[in-house]
C-alpha cells in the first residue's frame, strides 16, 4: 500500500511540472466557461439576470393587466431584468443588438380580441443568441397567457350562467390574478449559462485527466522507468494501482480548483450541498482513473492515444450535454447519453446546482462509480498483459 | 578465481524470441565480491540475460538463482538483493535528481533520515551533490548515466547489474563511472557489468565472459582468456579506406591468422607479428589503402574475440 500511493504522489509531482497537463485540465475548462458563459448569457455573474422588455400597445384594460401580472409574480425579478417599454421600434434594435435577450410585445386591440372571445396574439421578441434567456422569458409569456386565458374562459362561463339563469352578470367580478406559480417555466433553465457551462465543462475536462495518465504510462514504458519500477521489490498490482491512484487524485485535485476557481471567478453557485458535488466528481475522476488504464492498454504510444483520447471524450461529452442541453441532441443519439459518462456527471452537477443534496445525485454517483469498475477492470487486464 | 562462494548462479539460460534465441544456453556464476564481465557485440545477448538475472523476463528455459533465492519462485527475495543500472537512462526528467532518487529509494523500502542520508551518499558517489535539485531534463549526457547508476545503488545492494553504464558519453564521464564501479567492489559489492568495449572490461573485471549470438563462447579471467589466443600476436593496422575486401584478402595472406576490419582500419592476429608486417604492408599498399600506422602488440581481449569469431567488437 505504501508503494502505491508512493507511486502515486510521484506522478502527481510529474503532473504538476507537465505545463501542456495543466493548460488542458485547468485553463482550458476555465476560459471555456468564460467565454461560453459570456457568449450565452448576459452576465457571468451569480444568478440569471437576463433583461427583458415588455411592451404594452394595447389601450385597453387586459394588457394592462397582463403587464401588471407579470411585474407581480413572485421570483420573476430574481431571474430577469424587467423594463417596461413603450416605443417598440427601440425595442426592436435592443434586442437586435442584444442588449435585450427578448421582449414581449402585446399588441393594440387584445382588449377588443378578449372582450369578443377571438384569439389575441402575443408576440415574443428574441436574440437568437440567447436562446436560454430568450426561451425563458417566451415559457414566462405562455404561461401567463394561458393562466390569463383561463380567468377569461372563466368568466365567460360565470357570465353565460347568469345569463342562462335569467340574471345580470355580475358587473364587477374578480380582479384578475395572473399567477405563474404552476406556470412551465423549467426550473433546469434557472441556471445561468456560466453555471451551465461550468457544469458542462467540468464533466467534459475530469476526462482528460485519463488522457494524461495514459500519457504517464507509456512514457514510462519508454523511458524504462516502468522496467526500473517492476525491477524494485514492488508488486505488479502496486504499480498499477498507483498509477490509478495518480489519475484519481490528479482529477479530484483538478475538480477541486475547478469547483473553487468557478465560484470564486464567475460567482457559480454549486449549490447548497457541496458534499454532493464532491461525490459526483470523485466519482467522475474514478471514471477518469479508469479510463487512463484502458487508453494505456490500448495505446501504444503518446501519438495514438493523443488521438483516440480527445474523439473519445469529445464523444462523451457531445452525447452527454457538456457542450449543448441535452435536449437540443437528435433524438437518434439520446440512447447513447446512458454510456457517456459525462452525462451522468453533468447532469449531476446541474442537479446540485440546483439544490440537490446527496441522496438526490445518488444515482449519478453510483452509476459513475460502476462505469469506473467497469474501465478498471477492462484497463487493468488489458495493461497487465502488455 | 570462482574460489568465493556463488551468489550468482546461471544454469541452461535460454530466451527465445520467436525464432530469434536472444540467449542461446548459457551457464555462469558470479562469486561474491567478484566484478563480472559480460562483453559482446551489439545484439548478443547482454541486456537480455540481464533482464532475466533482474527478475524482468521470465527466461524460455533454465533457472537462476541469486542468494539462494530462484528467480522464478522468489522474485521479490531477489530483486531485494538487486540493484540494477539499466541501458536506457531510466528517470523522471521533470524531476530533480534528489526526487528522483528519493522516489527509488522508497520504491526499495528506504524512508525518512535513512533515506535522506542515502541519497546524499549515492548524490556525492557519483559527484553530483551540488546539482542535486536540478531537474534531470537539465543534465548533460554523462551526467544523466551518472544520476542512472546512483539510482541503482541507492539501498545497497549486494549485487548491482549494470548495463553498459558507459555507453555514448564523455572520456570525464566514463572514467568517473569507471571509479565509482570500482569503488562500490572495492566496498563489498557483487558487480555483473556488460559492455561492448573491450578496454573497459579488461581494466576492470575479474572475470569475463565473451558473448555473441546468445552465447557464451568464451570465460575466464582477463589472462586465461589472452592465453586462448597462444602465441598470436595482435596487429592493428591504422589506415584510412580499409575494406572488408581487404581484410579477406589479407586472410588468405600466408602467416595472417585472423584479420577483420576494425573502426579506424583492421585488426589482425598472426603467429608471428614482427615478420608478418612486410606481406601485410606489401599487400594493402597493392590494393591502394593509405596506412597511417602499424603496431604489433600482447593479445587483449579484442584479439580473443577476432581470433574465436573472425569479427571485430566495433560499435
Ligand atoms: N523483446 C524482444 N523481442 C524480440 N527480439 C528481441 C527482444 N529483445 C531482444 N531481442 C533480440 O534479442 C537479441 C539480443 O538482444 P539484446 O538486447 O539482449 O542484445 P545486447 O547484447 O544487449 O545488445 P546491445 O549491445 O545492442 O544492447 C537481438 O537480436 C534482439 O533483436
Ligand atoms: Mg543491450
Amino acid at each position: 500500500m505504501g508503494a502505491l500511493l508512493r507511486i502515486a504522489a510521484k506522478d502527481l509531482a510529474v503532473l504538476v511540472r507537465d505545463k501542456a497537463a495543466v493548460l488542458v485540465m485547468l485553463a482550458m475548462p476555465l476560459g471555456l466557461v468564460f467565454i461560453l458563459g459570456s457568449a450565452l448569457g448576459p452576465s457571468a455573474g451569480a444568478g440569471f439576470d437576463a433583461k427583458v422588455a415588455i411592451v404594452d400597445l394595447d389601450s385597453g384594460p387586459a394588457g394592462t393587466r397582463f403587464v401588471e401580472g407579470i411585474l407581480a409574480a413572485e421570483g420573476l425579478d430574481e431571474v430577469f431584468d424587467i423594463e417596461v417599454r413603450s416605443d417598440v421600434g427601440e425595442v426592436r434594435r435592443d434586442v437586435s443588438r442584444g442588449d435585450l435577450q427578448a421582449a414581449l410585445v402585446i399588441p393594440d386591440g387584445v382588449s377588443e380580441a378578449v372582450a369578443v372571445g377571438a384569439p389575441a396574439v402575443l408576440e415574443v421578441l428574441q436574440d437568437p443568441g440567447s436562446q436560454i434567456a430568450a426561451g425563458m422569458w417566451a415559457g414566462v409569456a405562455r404561461a401567463t397567457a394561458s393562466a390569463a386565458s383561463a380567468e377569461i374562459v372563466a368568466r365567460r362561463v360565470v357570465a353565460q350562467q347568469a345569463l342562462s339563469r335569467g340574471t345580470t352578470p355580475p358587473v364587477d367580478l374578480a380582479p384578475i390574478v395572473v399567477s405563474i406559480e404552476d406556470t412551465e417555466v423549467d426550473t433546469a433553465s434557472r441556471i445561468s449559462a456560466v453555471g451551465y457551462y461550468t457544469a458542462g465543462m467540468t464533466g467534459m475536462f475530469l476526462l482528460f485527466g485519463a488522457m494524461f495518465g495514459a500519457f504517464a504510462f507509456v512514457r514510462e514504458r519508454r523511458e524504462q522507468t516502468f522496467m526500473r519500477m517492476i525491477a524494485a521489490p514492488v508488486p505488479a498490482w502496486a504499480i498499477v494501482g498507483g498509477k490509478a491512484t495518480g489519475v484519481l487524485l490528479a482529477t479530484v485535485g483538478q475538480f477541486v480548483v475547478l469547483l473553487a476557481g468557478t465560484s470564486a471567478l464567475f460567482g457559480v453557485r454549486w449549490g447548497a450541498h457541496p458534499a454532493a458535488a464532491v461525490a459526483v466528481g470523485v466519482a467522475e475522476s474514478a471514471c477518469a482513473a479508469g479510463l487512463a488504464m484502458v487508453l494505456a492498454g490500448i495505446g501504444t504510444s503518446e501519438r495514438s492515444i493523443g488521438a483516440i483520447a480527445p474523439a473519445v471524450i469529445m464523444l462523451f461529452a457531445a452525447t452527454g450535454g457538456a457542450m449543448l442541453p441535452v435536449e437540443a441532441l437528435p433524438a437518434a443519439l439520446r440512447p447513447l447519453q446512458v454510456v457517456s459518462p459525462v452525462y451522468w456527471a453533468v447532469q449531476g452537477f446541474l442537479d446540485v446546482m440546483r439544490g440537490a443534496s446527496w441522496a438526490e445525485v445518488s444515482t449519478n454517483v453510483a452509476t459513475l462509480s460502476g462505469m469506473a469498475v467497469v474501465f478498471l477492470t477492462f484497463g487493468i487486464w488489458r495493461v497487465s498483459r502488455r | 578465481m570462482t574460489a568465493a562462494r556463488p551468489i550468482v548462479e546461471a544454469r541452461g539460460l535460454w530466451k527465445r524470441y520467436g525464432d530469434v534465441a536472444a540467449v542461446d544456453g548459457i551457464d555462469f556464476s558470479v562469486g561474491e565480491g567478484e566484478l563480472f564481465g559480460l562483453l559482446g557485440p551489439n545484439g548478443a545477448g547482454k541486456t537480455t540475460t540481464i533482464s532475466m538475472l533482474a527478475c524482468l523476463i521470465a527466461p524460455t528455459s533454465g533457472t537462476i538463482v541469486v542468494d539462494g533465492h530462484d528467480c522464478l519462485t522468489e522474485p521479490m527475495a531477489v530483486k531485494r538483493t538487486l540493484g540494477i543500472v539499466p541501458q536506457e537512462v531510466a528517470l523522471y526528467p521533470t524531476l530533480s535528481a534528489a526526487q528522483n532518487l528519493a522516489f527509488w529509494g522508497r520504491m526499495y523500502g528506504l524512508r525518512g533520515a535513512s533515506l535522506r542520508s542515502a541519497v546524499d551518499e549515492a548524490l556525492e558517489l557519483v559527484g553530483l551533490a551540488e546539482r542535486a535539485h536540478e531537474r534531470i531534463e537539465r543534465y548533460s549526457g554523462g551526467m544523466k548515466r551518472r544520476v542512472n547508476i546512483a539510482a541503482g545503488i541507492l539501498h545497497r545492494p549486494r549485487v548491482l547489474l549494470m548495463d553498459e553504464p558507459t555507453v555514448g558519453i564523455d572520456p570525464q564521464s566514463r572514467n568517473h563511472i569507471l571509479e565509482t564501479v570500482r569503488r562500490l567492489n572495492d566496498d563489498g559489492v557483487t558487480v555483473v557489468y556488460t559492455s561492448h568495449y573491450m578496454e573497459e572490461v579488461e581494466a576492470l573485471c575479474d572475470r569475463v565472459a565473451i558473448m555473441d549470438h546468445g552465447k557464451i563462447i568464451a570465460s575466464g579471467t582477463v589472462r586465461e582468456l589472452s592465453d586462448l589466443v597462444g602465441g598470436l600476436d595482435v596487429i592493428t593496422v591504422v589506415a584510412d579506406g580499409a575494406s572488408e575486401a581487404d581484410a579477406a584478402a589479407l586472410k588468405g595472406c600466408e602467416g595472417i591468422a585472423e584479420a577483420d576490419v576494425s573502426d579506424d582500419g583492421l585488426r589482425l592476429l598472426a603467429p608471428r607479428g614482427g615478420s608478418a608486417l612486410a606481406s601485410v604492408v606489401r599487400m594493402l599498399e597493392g590494393r591502394g589503402v593509405r596506412i597511417r600506422s602499424l603496431t604489433v602488440t600482447e593479445p587483449d581481449l579484442e584479439s580473443v574475440f577476432l581470433h574465436l569469431t573472425g569479427k571485430t567488437l566495433r560499435d
